[in-house]
């Protein structure tokens, strides 16, 4: 195996590694706000690139203004999704959260069908052109702007948590959500903001992949695994872990290919096992004793 | 949480999945205003949603046009038709469910599909406990090399088309392929025997890569092709992603043709890959090229018309898979037309045995008791991208 070989299969790892870290970060930021998996976080990557698609194809309206008016709409999703499907249930147990959270998916990818149809539907690149060449590997335009958007989400994600009061509340709830009640934050906006948050990051993943894939209704189950599995790779609850956990997951998947493509999925299922079974809390996250 | 309540979420959470898209049998229309009497019904279990969606669609927009056509045509033998069609989501498991549900429920005499090979096989247990035929749809050499009385074909396999386009790569001089399946039983099914067959027609498989349904990226396996040396890339699928490989060669530079197989030919395809599948080469049915079939034969006026319809119904024209489930309804119906009042299905299964030259979208169809696929080479004709639409290529 040559270089530029290994060189485009990391290129590739970090293409999708970067996909499945914003829905980690989807999956992060819900379970530290609530402590619940949100099941529905693959419905809003789906429903990105959908309403990209929409605003596009049938408004007519340019790439510009469509993408940023799917991930708005899909940010106005999350947080409908949260006032109708979550908060009448808020004080109930986790478990019957999470089932919530599988239906509200259900009910969002047979909505999908009913409006977009059963058909994959394709979606232009936002800057065509010839892939860059690198070292004799090639990375195409679609996959900068994947790195860049990551990237700016990241750095605004840190920027909320560390320097905004918002943030702050949002971490306090994190770390206790009870205590953050008790020291007059209001947890009920933590958790709609959360979820507002969610949507838009898996909205934005959403509308940046589906040039290269295009997107169908029912995509969202499959992609949400594989945000999920990179959340437990990293480390629910923390944001740098999630993002850490979803490039390696991508690098892991692409690492097996040259020796059997058939077991990609299969290594990346049997990585996340040992993961569980030797460190828990995931592999980026220092284990923190049990608050009682 | 706590860890183990993580791994119960998760059970939990994937059993209420799969309990809840449990799939929901729409009905055709009966023809009121036409034909009376107590209706012949028949089932019909087509991947209308899921990663075949692409193929069953059509499939089920044929069934329920011709249907419709039929009923108003007066039936069959003066008794109305009615078609249950099942959505198997593309999954092995609800194209069982469904196929129990048509013979327990709805006792239909006959099922036809499903849309691909796993759920075709899958479906079998089912079918031959209830002694019903089936029709399948599915393009795997298994559905009918695993012989039974009971299960006809209207496909194309591997067997017919891997040949042809084995044939067309050492016609251009090619020697090294890069292959690239899909994860299902049609993938398996031409990986397999391109990897058995390609050392006859000069040809080194230099490297062998899959991919999964719900893949989404496969810039991997390519560069791996790439890298081997590949001169050209086959590719044997035929679900929606397979429009990720053009465009992935795309970006990786890769500039050595594609050729896929028929399992590519429709125009979600054409649409996914965009700019990047012209040229792309594909071998299939001549329905897409209706000239093909030769301008005065019986065929040509049945997919004429087929096509006419269809195109009026729809406002595009029928693929093959339109064309495979147009055949496998009037294989069905062909043959009850020929029987009796009071017929049973297995006197259903007989009568479709003994189908000859019967003329249909993806060939004139001829069984006997030891073939019931009854396709031969000469109804596939090779077709290329230009300007966003497949067009017979010499």
């Amino acid at each position: 195996m040559e270089n530029a070989e290994l060189l485009q299969l990391a290129i590739a790892g970090l293409k999708n590694g970067s996909i499945y870290a914003l829905l980690a970060l989807g999956f992060t930021i819900v379970y530290a706000a609530t402590n619940v998996i949100n099941f529905a976080q693959g419905e809003f990557f789906m429903l990105g690139g959908m309403f990209a698609v929409f605003a596009f194809k049938t408004l007519g309206l340019p790439l510009i203004a469509a993408v940023p008016l799917a991930v708005v709409a899909v940010t106005g999703v999350g947080v409908l999704f949260e006032v109708l499907a979550i908060r009448p249930r808020r004080d109930g147990d986790q478990m019957s959260l999470v089932i919530i959270t599988v239906g509200g998916s259900l009910v969002l990818s047979s909505l999908a069908r009913h409006l977009f149809g059963s058909d994959a539907l394709p979606l232009p690149e936002f800057t065509p052109g010839p892939s860059l060449a690198f070292a004799g590997a090639a990375i195409e335009r679609q996959t900068l702007w994947i790195w860049g958007l990551v990237l700016i989400a990241v750095v605004a994600l840190t920027m909320l948590y560390s320097r905004t009061r918002l943030g702050r509340a949002m971490r306090a709830c994190m770390q206790n959500r009870e205590a953050a009640r008790l020291m007059g934050i209001d947890t009920g906006r933590v958790v709609m903001i959360s979820f507002a948050l969610a949507a838009m990051l898996g909205a934005l993943a959403g509308v940046a992949v589906t040039p290269l894939t295009s997107t169908r209704f029912d995509i969202g189950a499959g992609i949400a695994v594989k945000g999920f599995a990179a959340a437990i790779l990293g480390g629910l609850g923390n944001p740098i872990a999630a993002v850490a956990g979803g490039l390696l997951l991508g690098l892991i998947e692409q690492a097996v290919i040259p020796f059997s493509s058939t077991l990609k999925d299969v290594v990346a299922i049997v990585v996340l096992l040992s993961v569980l079974f030797v460190r828990p809390q995931g592999l980026f996250i220092r284990e923190r004793k049990e608050k009682t | 949480m706590r860890r183990a309540s993580v791994v119960r979420v998760l059970v939990i959470a994937s059993v209420v999945t799969a309990m809840l898209t449990g799939c929901g049998a729409e009905t055709t229309e009966d023809g009121s205003s036409g034909p009376t009497g107590e209706p012949l019904v028949i089932g019909a279990v087509l991947s209308v949603t899921g990663a075949q969606s692409g193929l069953g669609q059509p499939e089920k927009q044929a069934i329920e046009m011709e249907v419709a056509r039929i009923n108003e045509a007066g039936g069959i033998n003066g008794r109305p038709l009615e078609v249950l069609i099942e959505d198997d989501g593309s999954d092995v498991d609800k194209a069982t469910a469904a196929t129990t549900k048509l013979v327990e429920q709805d006792r239909v005499l006959a099922v036809i599909g499903s849309t691909g090979t796993s759920q075709s096989m899958a479906m079998r247990a089912e079918i031959v406990a209830a002694g019903i035929p089936q029709v399948s749809l599915g393009s795997g050499t298994a559905i009918t090399s695993e012989f039974d009385p009971l299960v006809f074909q209207t496909t194309w396999t591997a067997k017919l088309v891997v040949p042809l386009m084995l044939q067309y790569l050492e016609d251009e001089g090619y020697t090294k392929v890069g292959l690239i399946t899909e994860d299902t039983g049609f993938g398996k099914d031409g990986k397999a025997l391109v990897n058995e067959l390609a050392s006859e027609y000069g040809m080194t498989v230099v490297s062998d890569q899959v991919f999964k349904a719900a893949d989404t990226d496969m810039t991997g396996q390519l560069t791996v092709i790439k890298g081997a040396g590949a001169e050209v890339v086959l590719m044997y699928s035929s679900v929606s992603a397979s429009a990720i490989v053009p465009k992935n060669m795309r970006q990786l530079n890769m500039d050595i043709p594609l050729v896929c197989s028929h399992g590519n030919a429709k125009q979600e395809f054409v649409d996914g890959a965009g700019e990047a599948g012209e040229g792309v080469i594909t071998f299939a049915g001549k329905v897409l090229a209706p000239e093909t079939y030769g301008a005065d034969t019986e065929q040509y006026k049945v997919a004429t018309g087929f096509v006419e319809r269809y195109t009026a119904e729809y406002g595009v024209a029928p693929d093959h898979y339109a064309g495979h489930a147009y055949d496998g309804l009037y294989l069905v119906v062909e043959a009850m037309k020929r029987l009796p009042e009071g017929f049973t299905s297995a006197d259903l299964r007989d009568e479709i045995e003994k189908t000859t030259d019967l003329p249909g979208i993806g060939g004139v169809f001829t069984f006997s008791k030891t073939d019931h696929n009854g396709m031969t080479e000469d109804d596939i004709v090779m077709y290329r991208i230009e300007d966003g639409a497949w067009v017979l290529a010499e």
